[in-house]
């Protein structure tokens, strides 16, 4: 197995390796300094976590979008880690020996991906962090969302949303995520202090079916809920959906986040009247393919930056949708 | 497993006509007893801990139906494991029938009962595919399937550009199309099928679409199995593949076969499981071919082949599914139920070994 396994990446690597070299004809093939604002062309990697993710599906969508605005960027394909961050090492190792000029990475998790962006460092390639942070800050800029916000205003939506108090239902994401983490603090922290409850929860693993069971299940109880808060749109939805067919749906609210710009994403949902409101959680291309040129152009970009939420309600999801829809935009 | 027909277990002595001997004839057809004892076990922990909130039409449809499209791909791996193979890619098998049934929906606005048997088709193309390969190319079943679950969720995921897709398509007023009105009936929850039509048992309310479709296919197998030539030659491979073939039987159809059905259940769970979550996501089915397996050994089939039955995966089915329920309605925190279900797991098989008490047999 093993074997099989380091032949396959062999064969990988070598092709990678010659679909860079043809990339990169026009180079030196010296490391580059990046800033080097006579260079034609700047071969940018991007290595992903996991490509099967909706939220990451999307992000790389945009990213090939934004890019290619900037006609000196060159991306190369997207390096997919399928969640395993062993292989997201071993592609990031690859950009380095291809030599790319600029290196983005949303990183599966941190502490397995440090030494590898250390590396990238060392072989002075800039490197954009995406998303998820790392245990070092030799990279060039951090570009992400704030989890913790994002709970907090969705807190504070409950808040508003039941001002006589309530119970309040929580689906909650992988339980070791630190996005989960966050967003389940963010919300516990802006209800503290009003009389809502969270009288029940559970690990619903981000997805839609499992929160349509575990939902089908409170309500068999005999739980009763005002509001129901999904850590994302799918779980927020699956429970809807349960609470539909037991006739109880227009008796809750349901809160998401995420906010995709896709058919069966939050903001559709809420424009459905399915979800009370999501928020958006910035997937950050559009800030990372203008930092990439800013890197090759040799300007000095800002080490961290978080992006702003939006709360996406009735008012203004047919907007936020027509912003963010990538559909027709690519290919 | 030595090539002569002498390996094969001695017949049956007549049993004398005791009534406790009549009940054992009966038994291999109705799976193990440890499974009913098992099953037994959770509906009364489930009656004793939360009482009518269990013993509840609603909750047991809703338990039943949550796993459906699990259930009948057991049918499937059941079917595989009696020849003594293995179907690891039934879960990828069924997220890419998901997948097209959710585009042919959206994109083609295809009536659903057009969708079925497309997706019935597509599943049963990757099952022969499986069948060919472990029976003419000779290669192991577990590599073969593990080969095409990584290939059919490729594609899968290709298909969908990794995005999932909705099944509720709305019309420009915001009401569903007809045809996702159709589709809803699937298995979205709060549909059902045979409304209006006065049924035994459930009376007007109809069925739920996901029960109604795993218990037909379980009647369906188990009489393919039980009743007819092909049924016993399945048996026949997995119990001795060379006396079954000299017995004249062709072991490459059989095979070959039951991959496809295999296969084909996969695309009968596929639209069910989109219908089930109102959407396909491209990581629908995964780890399901575990559940799968999981059902099918519970309910009494053995890996080594020529042992099992459906009625015992159906009842391996209910056990996972009510005891899921069961630990859900008790708020057991999601980290002991997983020990527990593993636990469950080994307890079943560990209850089937007929020599358990016995003085050990020899190692052949």
């Amino acid at each position: 197995m093993r074997r099989t396994y380091s032949v396959g990446t062999v064969a990988a690597a070598a092709v990678l390796a010659l679909t860079a070299t043809a990339g990169c004809s026009s180079e030196a093939g010296e490391a580059s300094d990046a800033g080097d604002k006579n260079q034609d062309e700047f071969v940018v990697g991007y290595s992903q976590a996991n490509n099967a993710e909706p939220y990451r599906a999307q992000l790389n969508l945009q990213l090939k979008h934004f890019i290619k605005k900037y006609p000196k960027l060159k991306l190369l394909p997207i390096a997919d880690a399928k969640q395993n961050s062993a292989t997201q090492v071993s592609q990031m190792q690859n950009f380095i020996q291809q030599k790319v000029d600029i290196l983005i990475v949303s990183p599966n998790e941190p502490a397995p991906l440090t030494p590898a962006v250390t590396q990238a460092c060392e072989a002075k390639i800039p490197v954009i962090v995406l998303d998820r942070t790392v245990n070092t800050d030799c990279y060039s800029t951090f570009i992400g969302g704030d989890n913790y916000e994002i709970g907090k205003k969705a807190g504070e939506r409950a808040v508003k949303a039941l001002p006589k108090g309530g119970k309040v239902a929580e689906l909650r994401g992988v339980l070791s995520s630190q996005p989960q983490i966050d967003r389940h603090k963010g919300f516990a922290d802006a209800i503290k202090g009003h009389d809502i409850e969270v009288s029940a929860q559970r690990e619903a693993k981000w997805l839609r079916g499992d929160a349509t069971k575990i939902m089908q299940q409170w309500l068999q109880r005999g739980e009763d809920f005002d509001l129901v808060y999904g850590h994302n749109d799918d779980m927020a939805l699956g429970a809807q959906l349960a609470a539909k067919s037991a006739g109880k749906d227009k008796d809750m609210k349901f809160l998401g986040i995420d906010g995709l710009a896709i058919p069966s994403g939050g903001i559709r949902a809420v424009q459905q009247d399915k979800l009370e409101a999501t928020y958006l959680y910035p997937t950050g291309a559009e800030e990372a393919a203008k930092a990439a040129q800013d890197i090759a152009m040799g300007k000095d970009v800002k080490k961290k930056q978080v992006l702003p939420t939006e709360e996406i309600m009735s008012d203004n999801a047919a907007e936020i949708y027509e912003q963010f829809d990538m559909s027709g935009k690519i290919k | 497993m030595t090539g002569t027909l002498t390996d094969a277990p001695p017949p049956e002595k007549e049993a004398a006509p005791t009534p406790l001997a009549r009940v054992r004839r009966f038994l291999p057809v109705l799976g193990s007893l440890q499974g009913y004892i098992g099953l037994v076990l959770v509906v009364l922990i489930g009656i004793v801990t939360k009482g009518d909130v269990f013993l509840n039409e609603t909750n047991l449809t809703n338990a039943v139906g949550a796993f459906s499209s699990r259930g009948i791909l057991a049918v499937g791996v059941t079917l595989v494991i009696l020849t003594a193979g293995i179907d690891l890619s039934v879960g990828s098998l069924m997220g890419f029938c998901s997948m097209a049934a959710a585009l042919l929906l959206v994109n083609e606005q295809m009536p659903v009962w057009q969708i079925i048997p497309l997706c019935m088709l597509a599943g049963a193309a990757f099952g022969l595919i499986n069948g060919i390969g472990t029976s003419i190319l000779r290669i192991q079943s577990f590599v073969m399937t593990l080969a095409m679950l990584s290939i059919a969720r490729g594609l899968d995921r290709e298909m969908s550009d990794n995005v999932s897709v909705g099944t509720q398509v709305a019309k420009p007023d915001g009401t569903l199309t007809p045809e996702s009105e159709a589709f809803q009936k699937l298995g979205t929850p709060g549909n059902n099928v045979f409304e209006g039509t006065w049924l035994p048992l459930v009376g007007k309310e109809g069925i739920y679409f996901p029960v109604l479709a795993f218990v037909v296919v379980c009647i369906v197998f188990h009489l393919m199995l039980s009743r007819s030539t092909f049924g016993r030659h399945i048996y026949a491979v997995g119990g001795n593949p060379t006396a079954a073939r000299l017995s004249g039987i062709n072991v490459t159809f059989v095979i070959i076969a039951v991959f496809t059905l295999s296969g084909m259940l996969a695309g009968i769970a596929g639209p069910i499981d989109a219908a089930y979550s109102a959407s396909a996501d491209p990581l629908a089915g995964n780890s399901y071919e575990l559940d799968a397996i999981a059902a099918a050994v519970i309910g009494g089939a053995s890996l080594a082949g020529g042992k099992g039955t459906i009625v015992g995966t159906f009842v391996g089915a209910l056990i996972l599914t009510l005891l899921d329920n069961v630990l859900g309605l008790n708020a057991v925190s999601d980290n002991w139920q997983l020990v527990i279900k593993g636990s469950i797991v080994v307890l079943a098989v560990v209850l089937q070994r007929p020599d358990l008490f016995r003085r050990k047999e020899k190692i052949a």
